[in-house]
């Protein structure tokens, strides 16, 4: 699944190697494609509409979401987005009723909720090895909480997070991590793009730390969405929310 | 005469007379809310006036240029158009241009209503200005924040199709597939547009495509030919369904670069070679959507002929002004297929080009940027020699060009829109083209600069 410019996070991911001298290679797996689990260092699911969630769905109830819980499970560094997110936790219940059932990869479930949660977003994340602000936009319909088995990515400053009710935001599993965030999530949030980059790397090749990069752009870039979302909330007096003008839609 | 019509009408004129004065805009949508909450039947009782009804144009990209094109084509056929010339597309914008177009009582001054339309809005607009002709130029992904997604938005269009009279007319893109789908269960009859010539398709679909899918069954369509993002010749292997037949068509295209195409144009009645002045393969989709438009309408090869050779650039979409010795390239780019075919375009140029780059967030752009990440930027990132990144969202166009392998040393943000454009200025030559490549309020806003510094007419001065 692609939306939101989820191929944001491949390139950046991609090119963060590329300026280390670090060689990638990106295969797309597809319906119907086999997942060898011990072929892949990282892996990326992003977002998508309503229909093809529903075949994703399907091709991750067969033999594939068992494989990539068996690649997480072996240490392999994992990042899922929105669509992505939900189908990886227990199941997902949408709010026309379909129920989507997920490969439990984390202990989490979905709801469709009857507003969309649509904005920026600012995250405060307490990742070991990339503590501090996340930044992204929300366009989600879905409700998630978090069971015991798995660790919230960050608490929300500003914006919705998992359910607009407790405060979290995303979930980490291992070396996995879910999240409602796009915008593209990791080119602006350089820090995470490299905490993924190196726990790939740490499971097979034993990286310990990464070369730093000139980061500049990326950093200003980062500072002036925090500075967005904090303007947002001062100057729209506390209702800042954008309502979908139909009900249903991406979740 | 209907007084509350009348005093809707004298309302809407004052507060457009007011707004511009004030330089708060065009003023083209807040005095259709001032006029609606006066008359809320006014859009109806006045489109209910013009002799010849009315014509929408919808779609995600292309509305502003085929109503514009069309316009002309009418015009040469000595009709007089009232049109939302400005791009103001929801209820309240038509509401404003039929009360700028018509005398105190609310009676148009012209003979054709001619209406872009947000593609949301159809509905309520089919409902309200019971349309003749609609046309529809396609559908892409734009702002899923605001519209939701591509089935549903086509589910919508599908009920306002249903709603029209026997005898309308509404023309559909052949070249979508999910734009030829509309309109199955439409009681007015339903005509085709499409490319036909197989040189200017590209070898691969790409990542910006949107609707690769049958609309019928989900299987993956086929394409023996695609032109960009999902536009070409496609087949569903499953259910046989397939392209329909176009009767309006381009047989052949040949590119000229941003000095437009050459294109031969062939409709049931007759053929023409055409000069078409706007650069890009989607405006020869634009062209045929207005000249089909045209010939429905009744026009004949003269009224198309004249109309383009004597089409004036809509605002922003392939301006050029010249300022300061050098010359503004001025082109809307606001969503993936839009930006890659303005890419398109600038490969053409050559390298070393200086580029200002202007994305906003606000709400008529989408507050969600995401999209720049679709953008084939990594084909735009070896041609500048310098690139201005400015705007609401500055600092993500100038990451997107970096990640795109656009030396960062070639980079300049500049979050304020009119020192960017002084950056930008100084760094062409003189006689050079700076190109700028905006979103939808970055146009209104460099537009309105330049008229301020005298460089660009006001928006609303009729060319």
């Amino acid at each position: 699944m692609n939306i939101y410019g989820d191929r944001g996070n491949v390139i950046a991911l991609v090119r963060r190697c590329a300026w280390r001298g670090i060689e990638v290679t990106v295969t797309a797996l597809s319906l119907g494609d086999p997942l060898d689990p011990e072929r892949y260092d990282l892996f990326f699911i992003g977002g998508g509409q309503d229909r093809e969630q529903m075949l994703v769905c399907e091709d991750l109830s067969a033999e594939k979401g068992a494989a990539l819980r068996q690649a997480v499970e072996g240490g392999a560094a994992l990042l899922s987005i929105c669509g992505g997110y939900q189908l990886l936790g227990k199941s997902f219940l949408t709010w026309t009723g379909e129920y989507l059932p997920g490969i439990s990869l984390f202990d989490a479930e979905t709801v469709g909720g009857d507003t969309r949660f649509i904005g920026n977003v600012a995250v405060h994340c307490e990742l070991s090895g990339a503590e501090g602000e996340l930044v992204g936009f929300e366009n989600h319909s879905g409700r998630t909480r978090l069971g015991p088995g798995c660790q919230p990515l960050g608490k929300v400053i500003r914006g919705h997070g998992n359910n607009g009710e407790d405060g979290t935001e995303g979930c980490v599993y291992r070396n996995a991590i879910g999240t409602y965030l796009h915008g593209s999530l990791l080119p602006k949030n350089p820090r995470l793009a490299d905490w993924l980059l190196l726990h790939a790397l740490r499971r097979r090749h034993g990286l310990e730390a990464l070369p730093p990069l000139d980061d500049a752009l990326e950093e200003a870039a980062h500072r002036a969405a925090l500075d967005l979302v904090r303007r947002e909330r001062s100057t729209a007096g506390g209702s800042w929310k954008i309502r979908s003008p139909w009900r249903k839609g991406k979740s | 005469m209907k007084l509350r019509l009348a005093a809707a009408v004298a309302a809407g004129k004052a507060t457009t007379w007011i707004s511009r004065r004030l330089g708060m805009g065009a003023g083209s949508n807040f005095p259709g809310r001032v006029m609606l909450r006066l008359d809320p039947h006014a859009p109806e009782e006045m489109a209910s006036r013009l002799p010849r009804g009315c014509v929408l144009v919808s779609g995600t990209n292309g509305k502003t240029t085929t109503s514009n094109l069309l316009a002309a084509m009418l015009r040469e056929g000595g009709m007089r158009p009232v049109h939302n010339r400005v791009g103001a597309n929801l209820i309240t914008g038509i509401t404003a241009a039929l009360a700028q177009a018509s005398d105190l009582a609310g009676n148009p001054r012209g003979d054709i209503g001619l209406f872009e339309v947000d593609e949301a809005t159809l509905p309520a607009a089919v409902a309200r200005l019971r349309p003749r002709l609609v046309i529809i130029t396609n559908l892409f992904r734009d702002q899923l924040d605001r519209y939701g997604e591509l089935e549903t938005l086509a589910r919508k269009m599908d009920g306002a199709l249903g709603a029209l009279a026997p005898d309308a007319a509404v023309l559909l893109n052949a070249d979508d597939p999910l734009v030829a789908s509309l309109g199955r269960e439409s009681r007015a009859s339903l005509h085709y547009y499409g490319i036909e010539c197989e040189e200017v398709t590209e070898t691969s679909l790409r990542h910006a495509a949107d609707s690769k899918h049958c609309r019928t069954c989900g299987t993956a369509l086929t394409f023996s030919a695609h032109y960009f993002a999902h536009m070409g010749k496609y087949r569903c292997p499953r259910c046989g369904s397939t392209r329909p037949q176009a009767s309006f068509t381009a047989l052949r295209v040949r590119p000229r670069g941003s000095a437009g195409s050459e294109v031969l144009l062939s409709t049931p009645q007759w053929e023409v070679d055409l000069h078409l002045g706007l650069p890009g393969l989607y405006n020869v989709h634009n062209l045929l959507a207005a000249a089909g438009g045209a010939c429905l309408l009744g026009l004949g090869r003269e009224e198309v002929e004249k109309g383009v050779a004597g089409y004036a650039t809509a605002f922003g979409r392939g301006e050029r002004i010249p300022v300061d010795g050098r010359e503004l390239f001025l082109v809307l780019s606001k969503n993936p297929t839009g930006f890659n075919e303005v890419i398109r375009t600038l490969k053409g140029e050559g390298t070393g080009l200086v580029v200002l780059a202007a994305l906003n967030d606000r709400i008529a752009d989408g507050r969600d940027v995401s999209w720049i990440w679709d953008v084939d930027f990594e084909e735009l990132a070896p041609l500048p020699r310098c690139l201005v990144a400015t705007g609401t969202r500055a600092h993500d166009m100038a990451l997107r060009m970096k990640y795109a392998g656009l030396d960062p040393s070639r980079l300049e943000v500049r979050g304020d829109l009119k020192e960017a454009l002084r950056t930008a200025l100084g760094r062409a030559r003189e006689g050079e083209t700076v190109y700028a490549l905006t979103t939808y309020t970055a146009t209104l806003d460099l537009r309105r600069l330049l008229s301020r510094m005298g460089a660009a007419p006001a928006l609303w001065e009729g060319r």
